[in-house]
């Protein structure tokens, strides 16, 4: 007699298949550590202090004549926006002729504590501008924030509107009263005064818990089965690895700007506001008046678009272009999509005014 | 809330142990003065301080304790309430691969819903914020005694190490300025010329 609680032979086989997978993936894949992240050739042509500002190779015979400047995020580390070739942001706008700038902030340590908004918007963020302005021998560049480098962008846009000829904010932070995160609730209520004095700069521990809860058991559990499940799937693999990768490389930030941060963008909603002081300077977003692309992802679930949006209607300038996409946060940076439309329509409407 | 017994404990506890580091401090100081220069240098003062501190981290521990007892009930509840909503929605044991992949859809699903709802809760935020400010306060302490022990062996103390670190980065900003301002004259000059 057959038994109703017999177990589907093919169940077994996936059982069996599963466990043989995880016992060679060792031998098939490599090490998150042994796999180098940086992808398209690179000068590093500033350094200062922990930052490094880097010159990527020409792809292309000619280059139009404003150069790129990309502010990447805080939060981990430039490698996201070239981490593979076929996938690579940097890689794309250098293939349509862009001459392209990355500021990768480094990695601050216990001494850069006191680091806050005007080290990096009128530090680092105007020495890389200056330098490239020199470089290309150009009075204005592009600029492109990504995401909390956005914010840091937006903010050095409105002291210093002379040197940006059109400015990129993609992802940006910019109305945290209305972001809708999880990140943005556990900010919210933060007594960041006391983290700040007890333990410096925001350790990364504290990131990767704010990573851990967002959707949890999608990116806890299920994709790491479907890691195990695919390991004979090369591609797959090695583009898992190194997003994985990426993402535990999460630097901590330094102590004062994070307060800052957690302060007036989420706590007090300063910038949207136009109340916002940068020692003692003050950011209108009105003063943004030029050329301005704003990318939304309408599943962004570190950055809701309802945070990103405003920015569009807060600036002075009249040629001013939003476009929202159905994709979330990485996907719009680093996905198929970004390279078939993001990218193309980016390349589009900077091609049109550089 | 804590308990009236239990404060007035840890108040006993902690008058009791501040007496007797007093009195040993009182009665051993003299003799001990040939140890200045080692690692007993100041140990009656150091153990009181440590004394203190570890008397402190045990209340800052009782509010700890609620906080993440909370924490965890929260959790607790937001993982029974999704399992009663999977149970609803695939009541049938699955038999084989095509129903437990469907099945794990589900459970997946309902479990992220459930769990991204508490925490994007308001409930949630305070009580982490609250968590949190409580891990800080037993840091907080364990700094202290680190400190305590850093300068028994002539070491700076965090806060030492942050008023060189401040100062640094005060120089580096007052130097920044100073290279601008002395660039912006050498260019006025070299237009001048």
């Amino acid at each position: 007699m057959k038994s109703e609680t017999a177990i589907d032979p093919k169940i077994m086989e996936e059982i069996i298949r599963f466990n043989k997978n995880v016992f060679n993936a060792p031998k098939l894949v490599s090490a998150p550590d042994e796999i180098i992240l940086e992808v398209t050739p690179h000068d590093v042509v500033q350094e200062i202090d922990k930052t490094r500002l880097l010159h990527y190779r020409p792809l292309t015979d000619k280059q139009h004549k404003t150069p790129l400047l990309i502010s990447y995020a805080l939060i981990n580390r430039y490698h996201i926006l070239d981490l593979q070739p076929e996938k690579s942001w940097v890689r794309n706008l250098l293939q349509q002729g862009f001459d392209i700038y990355m500021l990768d902030w480094g990695a601050p340590t216990a001494m850069d504590k006191y680091l806050d908004f005007d080290d990096y918007i009128n530090g680092y963020l105007d020495s890389a501008v200056e330098h490239i302005k020199n470089e290309s021998s150009v009075e204005k560049i592009s600029l492109q924030g990504y995401c909390t480098g956005a914010t840091l962008a937006t903010a050095y846009t409105t002291l210093h509107p002379e040197s940006v000829k059109n400015y990129i904010a993609t992802a940006p932070v910019i109305d945290g009263w209305r972001d809708t995160t999880v990140i943005s609730n556990l900010s919210k209520n933060m007594d960041v005064d006391k983290m700040v004095k007890t333990i410096g700069n925001m350790p990364p521990e504290f990131m990767y818990y704010c990573f851990s809860v967002l959707k949890p058991f999608e990116q806890g559990i299920e994709k790491y089965v479907k890691f195990f499940k695919n390991i004979d799937n090369k591609q797959f693999v090695d583009n898992f690895l190194r997003v994985e990768k990426w993402l535990s490389d999460t630097p901590p930030i330094p102590g004062e700007l994070f307060k800052q941060w957690i302060k007036d963008i989420y706590q007090e909603n300063l910038l949207i506001q136009n109340k916002m002081y940068v020692n003692n300077n003050h950011i209108d977003l009105k003063k943004i008046d030029m050329p301005i692309f704003t990318q939304v992802a309408v599943g962004d679930h570190l950055v809701s678009p309802e945070c990103s949006m405003p920015l569009h209607y807060a600036v002075g300038s009249e040629d001013k272009t939003l476009r929202m996409y159905p994709t979330g946060h990485v996907g719009m940076i680093a996905s198929s999509l970004s390279q078939k439309k993001v990218l193309p329509e980016l390349g589009k409407w900077l091609l049109e005014r550089s | 809330m804590e308990s009236q017994p239990t404060k007035e404990t840890i108040e006993y506890y902690k008058h009791l142990s501040l007496f007797w580091t007093d009195l040993i401090h009182l009665m051993s100081s003299k003799p001990q003065a040939l140890g200045s220069t080692g690692p007993m240098r100041a140990f009656a003062t150091n153990s009181k301080k440590v004394a203190t501190e570890l008397i402190e981290i045990n209340e800052n521990l009782l509010e700890f304790n609620k906080y993440v007892t909370e924490y965890y009930k929260q959790l607790a509840e937001t993982w029974n309430e999704a399992q009663k909503k999977v149970n609803l929605k695939a009541p049938e044991v699955p038999h084989d691969v095509e129903q437990i992949d469907a099945f794990k859809r589900i459970w997946i699903d309902i479990f992220d819903n459930d769990f991204t709802e508490l925490f994007d809760s308001k409930k949630f935020g305070e009580n982490y914020g609250k968590l949190v400010s409580k891990e800080l306060d037993l840091t907080k302490h364990w700094n202290n005694i680190t400190n305590v022990i850093l300068q028994s062996a002539n070491l700076p103390s965090k806060e030492e190490i942050d008023e060189v670190y401040k100062e640094l980065h005060s120089l580096k900003k007052r130097i920044t300025k100073i290279e601008i301002e002395l660039k912006k004259k050498r260019d006025v000059n070299k237009n001048e010329k």
